[in-house]
């Protein structure tokens, strides 16, 4: 990710220039996702239900549910957490309709949903039209470009889990050589 | 009263299939657009279907098309649930002819509610 | 800090009797999320000190916001359903007949809460009369001015639009905005929000033709009521029509009403020379 790097003076010149694709962060801020999140936590997983604005350490393995949005703006939006928390997560919405033994498939599902219902609601708070993806799960994909991410990091239950805009398209070149005379490189692939 | 539920997460076919049972209703349910068409031509017609929007094979827009151009079907009322929430796809799904829309994230009073604006709450039940 | 049991043992027993509505014990949690905010306006710690505020010396403005605090219901769009379709099959007509084509409605939203409630009666005229814009004026008042600035800004989350609200309806009188939607401009010109007591003399204000004054009466006592009763009639047309909540009635409190049955509700009007 040494792009995001390249030429640090120029990125508020660099996000609004070139073809005009704008980055997730011109589009929505972090506060709406945060009342996104928070709405579709309340009304799925349960009214006394909170979420602390803290950062954390996931224990053990992770696993990331997402849909992509594809219009104006091109990316994902990705739930990540730790295995325990996405079966509690299940266990949570599906409340007294929860199996005695969940199985794999089970919170797949679920997790999935949940990214459905908070990736429809990002998608609709962005300016234009968009296309949604039905939800996968597993290893959520790669952050292509650092600038364009809105993340937030909450605690669930006391266990972390992160919710993110990222875009799926690598920074665009810089247009114009920056003052200085340097001209933009990606790890030395010609442009 | 009978519902059909229509949507490709099974938790969520759980939820929206629990809180209608709760009211008093016959629920069977789909997993896509289809598979829901396939319920209605075997006879089995619903007062109500709830109905999701991006699901694989029929989305729930084409469903909704579908049961439409059909007028022996024209009893039954049709709600989207889906978390497609932009005001211009609200617009798309009544014009299809979809009587309701509910946006997800819901509670259970959403549904209660929107039931009480059609008239399809069964009788015996009261809040 | 945690809520002290005595405290949640006193919100179970208040919300209970005010809304019928359980708080099953365990939800401590949600008493505390619910009502924090309004404990921190009030200049309070925490929850508990609320509690103990209120319970040592009970008024019903705060009792009344606790309840609400802890009742979703009071978000309903349409809430009843009643109240708002009977002022378009019967009210509105009554009252057209007896105003000259110039004279403006006067319709009072007297507890507006977060704004559904001006809202409905806007959009359903907005619906009904051509130009209702020039026709009518609604005046929404409530007791806090959180609420009544929610109203004048016309906006809500999507889980409120989706509690009650028709799909046709949002789609024709709101917009979207960001995670929120707007109520269209024309609307929110119909109505002029502002704070009000309703348990103090109320301002110069209507004649009115419309009354909503609905599950507000129902947080005071025999007296209050009836001084209420008696101001809000001094504030409406002697042929106006008033709405209560659907668990309140003048009978046996404010005897200078008629009860008038529409649809599955009652609404009330003054009583000729009472």
């Amino acid at each position: 990710m040494s792009t995001a790097h390249t030429g640090g003076i120029d990125t508020g010149e660099r996000r609004r220039s070139g073809d005009g694709r704008p980055v997730i962060t011109d589009l929505i801020d972090e506060p709406t996702v945060q009342s996104i999140v928070e709405d579709a936590w309340v009304a799925l997983v349960g009214e006394d239900e909170v979420l602390i604005p803290l950062a954390g350490e996931p224990i053990g393995d992770v696993v990331s549910a997402w849909v992509d949005v594809v219009g104006p703006w091109t990316g994902s939006v990705v739930l990540t957490t730790g295995r325990q928390t996405a079966a509690e997560l299940t266990r949570a919405l599906l409340a007294e309709s929860s199996p005695e033994l969940l199985e794999d498939e089970d919170v797949a599902d679920a997790f999935g949903e949940i990214a459905n219902v908070v990736g429809g609601n990002v998608k609709a708070a962005l300016p234009g039209s968009s296309a949604l993806s039905l939800p996968e799960v597993g290893e959520a994909p790669a952050v292509r470009n650092p600038e364009d991410v809105v993340r937030l990091d909450v605690l669930w239950r006391g266990q972390p889990l992160s919710i993110s805009a990222q875009g799926a398209l690598p920074p665009l070149p810089v247009p114009h050589p920056p003052p200085g005379g340097q001209s933009p490189h990606e790890n030395g692939a010609s442009l | 009263m009978r519902a059909l539920v229509i949507d490709d997460s099974r938790a969520m076919r759980r939820i929206v299939s629990g809180i209608l049972i709760g009211l008093g209703y016959e629920v069977r349910d789909a997993g896509h657009g289809r598979e829901g068409l396939d319920v209605l031509d075997e006879g089995w017609i619903p007062d109500l279907v709830c109905v999701d929007w991006n699901m694989p094979v029929m989305d729930g827009l084409q469903f909704v098309s579908a049961v439409r151009s059909n007028p022996a079907w024209r009893s039954v009322t049709i709600m989207m649930v889906t978390s497609e929430s932009e005001h211009t796809q609200i617009v798309r799904a009544l014009a299809a002819g979809a009587h309701e829309y509910v946006i997800k994230p819901f509670t259970a009073d959403a549904i209660h509610d929107k039931l009480a604006l059609l008239g399809l709450l069964p009788q015996e039940v009261s809040l | 800090m945690t809520l002290p049991a005595t405290s949640f043992d006193w919100v179970r027993a208040l919300v209970h009797r005010e809304s019928a509505i359980v708080l099953a014990p365990g939800k401590e949690y949600l008493v505390e999320a619910r009502l924090l905010p309004m404990a921190r306006q009030l200049g309070l710690a925490d929850v508990g000190s609320l509690v103990e505020k209120v319970r040592s010396r009970p008024d019903p403005d705060s009792t009344r916001r606790i309840v609400e605090a802890l009742t979703t219901n009071e978000t309903s769009w349409f809430r009843d359903g009643d109240p708002f379709t009977t002022l378009t099959s019967t009210v509105l007509p009554s009252v057209l007949a007896a105003r000259g084509p110039n004279e403006r409605l006067q319709i009072w939203s007297a507890a507006c809460s977060s704004g559904q409630e001006p809202y409905t009666i806007a959009m359903l005229l907005e619906d009904a009369l051509p130009n209702a814009g020039q026709r009518v004026s609604i005046t929404a008042t409530d007791l806090s001015r959180e609420m009544v600035e929610r109203t004048r800004a016309g906006r809500f989350s999507q889980l409120e639009v989706n509690r009650g609200l028709p799909a046709p309806m949002l789609v024709r009188h709101f917009t979207r905005a960001g995670n929120e939607w707007e109520v269209a401009a024309n609307l929110r010109r119909m109505i002029t929000a502002s704070e009000c007591n309703l348990a103090a003399p109320l301002p110069r204000m209507g004649p009115f033709d419309v009354v909503y004054l609905r599950n507000v009466l129902i947080y005071f006592d025999l007296s209050t009521k009836q001084a209420i009763l008696r101001r809000v009639r001094e504030l409406m047309r002697p042929d106006g029509w008033l709405f209560l909540g659907a668990a309140e009635t003048t009978l046996g409190v404010d005897d200078s009403w008629e009860r008038v049955v529409l649809g599955r509700s009652s609404a009330y009007r003054p009583l000729k020379g009472a």
